[in-house]
């Protein structure tokens, strides 16, 4: 009589287990939006960068018509990215700890955006150098971190890419952002959105 | 342990929303009853419960003029998981 009551016991245990590790199971980190989001901005980027190419009279009609073109744009982009993100966030029900991490590295990114834009305006520089090894270093973090090798290698080869940019200051800057970001970020968010599973 | 937890979390619904919200940090009562497949009355009175023993946070807001209630694990339900899960490992191992 013993031994069943412990047979039963131990089995209520097993069976404890296996709740525990299909709930634990069902969390995913839902990486399908990362890969949206390096899609988005990167079509945003080089479209910019491409149309400022190619119409400077447009862009640069007065003054500072360059730098609201270069600020307005992007600002509509982070309103419109916050927007989707919430939105996927609510539809999905919950994060986890890697989503939080994620979310964290791209905030502190967008808060370095600005303040590197700002200061490029106080200053009279071009920020497209800094603001690309500050995108590199954000990759290389994200490919890390979601264990995901193409988008690892994106940001290596933009960081080695933006050295490499420094070292030539004849470049143009609009066709280095369209190069940086067609490497760094389209072709790795592409597979990303693609082929990775949730982890 | 306290016996009064361990009894807590005997409930296969307890059970699945303090392992969930183990890996995440907050999630929806939607994502609470995807997880648990539980009806949402059931559910309620399950959260309740695990609320009353402070083993998880339950935090009410407003979200585009929509009320959302979000809810989370606290340290101590962290504790007496990590304790529970011990316990059942080391009776697995026996």
């Amino acid at each position: 009589m013993g031994s069943i009551f412990i047979k039963f016991f131990i089995m209520t245990k097993k069976e404890q287990l296996i709740i525990i590790n299909e709930a634990i199971k069902q969390t995913k980190t839902n990486l399908k939006p990362i890969g949206y989001n390096l899609i988005f901005w990167s079509i945003v980027v080089i479209s910019m960068s491409l149309f400022h190419y190619f119409f400077p009279k447009i862009v640069q009609y007065s003054y500072y018509s360059s730098t609201i073109y270069w600020v307005s744009i992007p600002l509509i982009g982070m309103v419109y990215t916050t927007y989707y993100n919430i939105k996927t966030g609510i539809k999905i029900g919950y994060e986890t700890q890697l989503d939080r991490v994620i979310r964290i590295i791209w905030g502190v990114f967008g808060f370095a955006w600005i303040f590197t834009v700002a200061i490029s305006i106080l200053h009279n520089i071009n920020p497209v150098q800094d603001i690309l090894f500050l995108l590199g270093l954000v990759l290389l973090m994200n490919g890390l971190i979601i264990k995901f090798r193409n988008i690892t290698i994106g940001g290596v080869g933009l960081l080695i890419f933006t050295i490499y940019t420094y070292y030539n200051p004849g470049l143009n800057l609009l066709l280095v952002n369209v190069i940086g970001i067609s490497f760094g970020m389209l072709i790795p968010g592409l597979s990303l959105y693609l082929h990775k599973k949730d982890e | 342990m306290n016996k009064e937890i361990e009894k807590l979390l005997f409930n296969p619904i307890r059970l699945k929303t303090i392992s969930f919200l183990m890996t995440v940090e907050t999630c929806t009562f939607k994502a609470l009853l995807d997880v648990t497949t539980s009806s949402k009355g059931n559910l309620s009175i399950q959260l309740k419960k695990l609320n009353d023993a402070g083993l998880i946070k339950i935090e009410k807001y407003f979200q585009k003029s929509y009320p959302t209630t979000d809810y989370s694990i606290t340290k101590k339900g962290k504790t007496s998981f990590e304790d529970f899960f011990k316990q059942l490992q080391s009776l697995k191992n026996e």
